[in-house]
């Protein structure tokens, strides 16, 4: 069944049963009238127009995004105001079929008129947002639950890039003559890094620490390929080292940092990587030696656009990826976080 | 028979280095770092072989191929590349993957050609998109000029490379090609028929059927140099 359809079947029936219940509860006392039957009918169809009228505003105006207090304050509002519409429709019908002397107009009757439809409206406006909120968040879930899957895909093509693991084999077996110790090296963090790409959890955050250990063993094996073309280092705060952040998320940012700014460069350069907590805020940054080309054609920057959709669906708007030219060489990529453990 | 490492990586050259220990008919002439360099040195080396890695900075094995006027016999050095590889297979390029079994490279290996003596041109390289052949001259049966390019005709491919005909001209064996006029040069042991024109000059037909009409200066130089 469709959103649409199941919101009309909804829309029918609950304010159906509401004004066939009003209608009885008023025929208890008054007696069945075609003037009361035909005000609960009329009741029932403008009930129906406005609180879609209602609906459209709130998905045109996004009424249910920001902070909790604005939204109850702006769907009370509406309750109130609607209801308000309601009770003066109400009373048009009355006037109209009783006259202007009816018991209907006194103080405390149409006061329980305003109550009841003002109620009525806000139940509606609790269970429409209830049901909205409720998908939307199972809607986030499900795009976190790609992205997620999309960066583990990624992250395991990138470490278990056949480029990277054929390249590294070929260091090691020529280390194993020149260098064993190293070659010995070489193969435990060539195993560290094959096992940290399959035993992913990229659900939760993790410590930044724990990113920073997976890096290294990373940048060291590419270290001995790239020799004297790749110089690392590494500004990390005490602080910043328990700080949680993304899983793979440092870890894409210094791939791309080797694939465009290093790599290509027959005399290399640097790669520095920075972390600091500041106030609220965690910032990871990847610096490298290189200029910001023209978008080339088969350049997608695919990894970059997931860490971006994985920063926002796990902070919203709180958190931010900026990819800069600094200075007339060197390139950045500066992450900021809200500040978590 | 001397060869030319070319690789960015220094243990991938000292790998390949110790893998041809095992083969001292291969004299190891020298190591370019990366594309630029290799450059400069396979004019100044003049290498019979060369072991050449495709991804490297700057530039990469293909582009520099492209800008070598006098190509040495090749075989590629890749990690892994697919694309390149599945041209070579088209194209039966040799190329070794790394890290390099040493009975792969013994095969490629066999297959390489002693040098011939002759400073004569013997193969070029040519890219068309995501394509690449080495193509040896013989199964070259014309070469038409398409301004500073030179459109290479073979089997059923018609690539382009980017030389002009007249340097190329000077490269070729004139006992094999022929330079036909202005904008063609035929490889005369694909010639199958000669006819005279109306104008007087001949028209050559090729083995394939294609044909090509010459002035009569060239006419008469053809009957000489077909002994006709």
């Amino acid at each position: 069944m469709t959103t649409r359809r199941a919101y009309w079947i909804c829309q029918v029936l609950g304010w159906g049963a509401y004004s066939a219940f009003g209608l009885w509860i008023a025929a208890q006392s008054a007696g069945w009238r075609p003037s009361l039957e035909a005000g609960y009918f009329f009741y029932f169809l403008y009930s129906i127009g406005l609180t879609d009228l209602l609906r459209s505003e709130i998905r045109r105006r996004d009424w249910l995004c920001g902070p909790p207090r604005r939204i109850f304050l702006r769907l009370s509002l509406a309750a109130v105001a609607i209801g308000v519409v309601q009770a003066v429709l109400i009373s048009s019908g009355v006037l109209v079929s009783e006259g202007r002397h009816s018991s209907f107009f006194e103080a405390a009757t149409l006061m329980g008129v305003w109550l009841g439809t003002t109620y009525a409206t806000g139940a509606w406006i609790g269970v429409y947002a209830a049901i909205t909120t409720k998908r939307r968040r199972q809607e986030n879930e499900t795009r976190l639950q790609l992205a997620l899957r999309e960066a583990e895909l990624r992250a395991l093509e990138a470490q278990v890039n056949p480029h990277f693991l054929f390249n590294c084999l070929n260091s090691i077996r020529a280390l194993v003559v020149e260098n064993p110790a190293l070659a010995q090296d070489m193969i435990t963090r060539l195993a560290n890094t094959l096992r940290h790409s399959l035993h992913r959890d990229l659900g939760h955050t993790v410590p930044l620490e724990s990113e920073l250990e997976a890096v290294s063993d990373y940048l060291a094996l590419e270290s001995v390929r790239f020799e004297d073309r790749l110089r690392v280092r590494l500004s990390i705060d005490t602080e910043a080292r328990a700080l949680a952040i993304p899983p793979m998320l440092l870890q894409t940012l210094v791939e791309n940092a080797l694939k465009h700014g290093i790599a290509p460069s027959p005399s290399g350069g640097e790669l520095l990587i920075r972390a600091a907590a500041e106030r609220g805020t965690l910032m990871v940054e990847v610096e490298n030696t290189g200029r910001l080309g023209q978008p080339q054609p088969g350049v997608t920057q695919l990894g970059l656009s997931n860490v971006r959709e994985r920063l926002r669906l796990l902070y919203g708007d709180r958190a931010t990826l900026q990819l800069k030219d600094r200075g007339s060489d060197r390139v950045a990529a500066t992450v900021l976080i809200p500040k978590l453990t | 028979m001397r060869a030319l490492i070319v690789d960015d990586e220094r243990l991938a050259r000292l790998e390949l280095r110790r893998l041809l220990a095992d083969h001292p008919e291969v004299e190891i002439a020298g190591e370019a770092r990366h594309a630029e360099e290799a450059l400069a040195l396979i004019p100044k080396l003049a290498p019979d072989l060369v072991f050449l890695d495709i991804q490297m900075p700057g530039m990469t094995g293909f582009e520099l191929l492209e800008r070598l006027d006098d190509l040495p016999q090749v075989i590629f050095t890749t990690a892994y590349d697919q694309y390149a590889i599945q041209a070579f297979e088209v194209n039966a390029l040799d190329y070794l993957l790394k890290p390099v079994a040493p009975a792969r490279l013994a095969t490629a290996l066999a297959k390489v050609r002693p040098p011939s003596g002759q400073p004569r041109l013997e193969q070029v390289f040519v890219r068309d998109g995501d394509r690449c052949w080495i193509v040896r001259l013989p199964e070259i049966f014309l070469l038409e000029s398409e301004g500073n390019y030179t459109r290479v005709c073979f089997g059923t491919e018609r690539p382009l490379i980017r030389r002009s005909l007249n340097a190329l001209e000077e490269q070729l064996d004139p006992a094999m090609f022929f330079r036909a006029g202005r904008k063609q040069i035929v490889n005369l042991k694909w010639v199958e028929k000669v006819d005279i024109a109306v104008s007087g000059g001949m028209v050559v037909t090729l083995r394939g059927g294609r044909s090509v009409e010459m002035s009569r200066r060239q006419s008469a130089r053809l009957r000489e140099a077909l002994s006709l």
